[in-house]
């Protein structure tokens, strides 16, 4: 028995130490942090939060070497996938609590910076877990914890507002995930992914399966910003806090895209069905196929018309959820490798732009397209790291982003490629690509070429700079040497 | 055992139905979190229901019933407490009247 839990430990040490870290975290701005000023609370419990991360990583050092040890009767995994996963996410969280220290939330410091720890311990578990039962109370603990995150402006009435639409359609979405996944139990009598796996294989369609399955897709959907389960993502993304919204925007996207790999690719391989065009058949392949290129069409035409730069990035991520939506349609391989890889490029560009939003919209007065006219000059450093992302997002080569379109469209078009099947979905894709260049290109014009109203120069802490930089260094990195880390992510996922 | 596990699913179907139409077409926050605890409270009784008929060599299906329970604790709590914040600047829980954030 000692064993049993010597192996949890093994595999569980980052998130335990991650909600050690949570507890000290409140404690310490209950002791310490309240005889401060807000500044100096925040950059004392923001440092403690930042080693707490570190140490979190450690652990991880030591699970490098194991390749697929299933624990607790596999409930919970640990590969070299789960591994790198956990690592990005920690980076994510690290970069997020180094963007938040600059940015005012309030006078509940320490509970800020403690549930962005639940949130990130979510995250891990997600990524470590391949049954039922663990997915969705590691789901529901990630999204409780950026429910209250976006209510973190107490007194901004948009803020109480994006909460509560959050989440009411959370809540409705994990009621479907929760349904769903009673059904698969009662189909297969299994919670595991891969005993699910076995069970389904060989068996035709069953209706009860086929609810199952689309009320898990309801759910997942939600967390990944899907067309038609997008109407939360706009306001959410514009009324929380800003470094909150880059949180929801990377971490639990990265999360939620791993997780809903891991359960189509390994629980339900055989209701893929097809997507292909003209010859669609019914499975998870088909509604997917069809809600990317729903997501891809709303998400970059809304987004043209957007004022709010929060609101526009938010569209342009709907927009992007499509695109990655293609390579899990393809539902081969490679198209999980495409998925993987283009998440984390995602991640830090989209990290990196909210993190410029945040730190230069409080400065100039607010969030709008005009209030971003000349930053070029006013804040040269920060444009210079937004034009990095904002073309990284556009898939201009050489950065990330590039790339990343490139393998998902690749995976689709190597699938079925006699006939083509797919060739509409990368059709749409690359044309929504174009679409999107056009709002990009808007939004750098304010940054570039409109003149500004007041030219004072904006001056930004230089732990900002440093985490902005770090995620511009990363999208150029993947971009301009994909085809190593794109190599390793494949040989994992294939042995997985 | 006179009841087919047929008759239960209906229930819980019917149950989530009502739920999500009561979710998706009441005003009030209250109601429509009460209605979002009707969906779950479908999914739980699947849960037991599938465990007691079916695969009731294992206590899997009852270990989701209860955590599921805790997990709506959890998110009934949170809920409410959004409420109650959004009710503070807008002195009404009606979902329809919250029009700050649009586009």
């Amino acid at each position: 028995m000692s064993g049993a839990y010597a192996q949890i430990f093994r595999a569980l040490s980052s998130e335990i130490s991650l909600a050690v870290v949570a507890m000290g975290v409140l404690t310490l701005d209950l002791v310490v942090g309240r005889k401060r000023d807000l500044g100096a609370r925040r950059q004392l419990v923001g440092a403690v939060t930042l080693i707490g991360l570190a140490l979190a990583a450690v652990p991880l050092v030591w699970q490098v070497g194991l390749t697929n040890v299933p624990l607790m009767g596999e409930t919970l995994a640990v590969n070299p996938l789960t591994v790198i996963f956990k690592f990005v996410l920690i980076v994510l969280t690290a970069l997020t609590v180094l963007i938040s220290v600059d940015h005012d939330i309030g006078t509940h410091v320490g509970e800020y910076f403690a549930m962005l720890l639940f949130g990130a311990i979510g995250m891990l578990l997600l990524v470590g877990s391949e049954e039922l039962l663990t997915i969705f109370v590691a789901l529901e603990l990630t999204s409780i914890s950026l429910f209250v995150l976006t209510a973190f402006h107490k007194n901004s009435l948009r803020s109480q507002e994006a909460a509560l639409k959050y989440f009411l359609f959370g809540a409705i979405s994990s009621a479907f995930l929760l349904f769903g996944l009673s059904y698969i139990y009662g189909l297969t009598g299994a919670t595991h992914l891969r005993d699910i796996g076995t069970a389904l294989a060989g068996k035709g369609t069953n209706p009860l399966l086929a609810v199952g399955l689309l009320c898990v897709l309801v759910g997942l959907g939600f967390k990944v910003a899907m067309v038609p389960f997008h109407l939360w993502a706009p306001d959410a993304y514009e009324g929380a806090p800003t470094p909150v919204t880059a949180f929801i925007a990377t971490g639990s996207k990265v999360a939620s895209f791993f997780v809903l790999v891991k359960v189509l690719m390994i629980g339900f391989a055989g209701a893929a069905g097809s997507a292909y065009w003209g010859a669609f058949s019914s499975g998870w392949a088909m509604v997917l196929g069809i809600t990317a290129a729903a997501s891809m069409l709303l998400g970059n035409c809304a987004a043209i018309v957007q004022t709010n730069v929060k609101r526009l990035l938010a569209y342009s991520s709907i927009a992007h959820a499509g695109y990655i939506l293609i390579g899990l349609v393809a539902a081969t391989s490679t198209g999980a490798t495409a998925v993987l890889f283009y998440v984390i490029v995602y991640a830090l560009t989209n990290l990196g732009a909210f993190g410029v939003v945040a730190a230069l919209s409080a400065r100039a007065g607010g969030g709008d397209l005009e209030h971003f006219n000349g930053m070029a000059k006013r804040a040269p450093f920060l444009s210079l790291l937004m034009l990095v992302f904002i073309l990284s997002l556009a898939g201009v080569p050489p950065l990330g982003g590039f790339f990343g379109k490139f393998y998902l469209f690749a995976a689709a078009v190597e699938r079925d490629a006699q006939n083509f099947g797919l060739l509409w979905l990368v059709v749409l894709g690359i044309l929504m690509s174009a679409v999107s260049l056009y709002y990009y290109l808007i939004l750098l014009k304010h940054f570039y070429v409109m003149p500004a109203k007041d030219e004072t120069r904006i001056a930004t802490p230089g732990h900002v700079n440093m985490a902005l930089a770090i995620c511009a260094v990363g999208v150029i990195i993947l971009g301009v040497f994909p085809e190593p880390i794109v190599a390793l992510l494949k040989t994992l996922v294939i042995g997985l | 055992m006179s009841v087919p596990l047929g008759y239960y699913l209906m229930l819980g179907g019917v149950l989530f139905c009502i739920g999500l139409c009561g979710a998706l077409t009441r005003k009030n926050a209250i109601a429509v979190l009460m209605s979002i605890e009707i969906m779950f409270n479908a999914a739980i009784l699947n849960f037991v229901v599938f465990w007691y008929y079916l695969h009731n060599g294992a206590l899997t299906g009852q270990m989701f019933a209860l955590f599921a329970i805790a997990v709506a604790a959890a998110e009934s709590a949170v809920g409410l407490a959004l409420v109650i914040s959004v009710y503070r600047h807008y002195r009404s829980v009606d979902v329809d009247e919250m029009k700050a954030l649009k586009g």
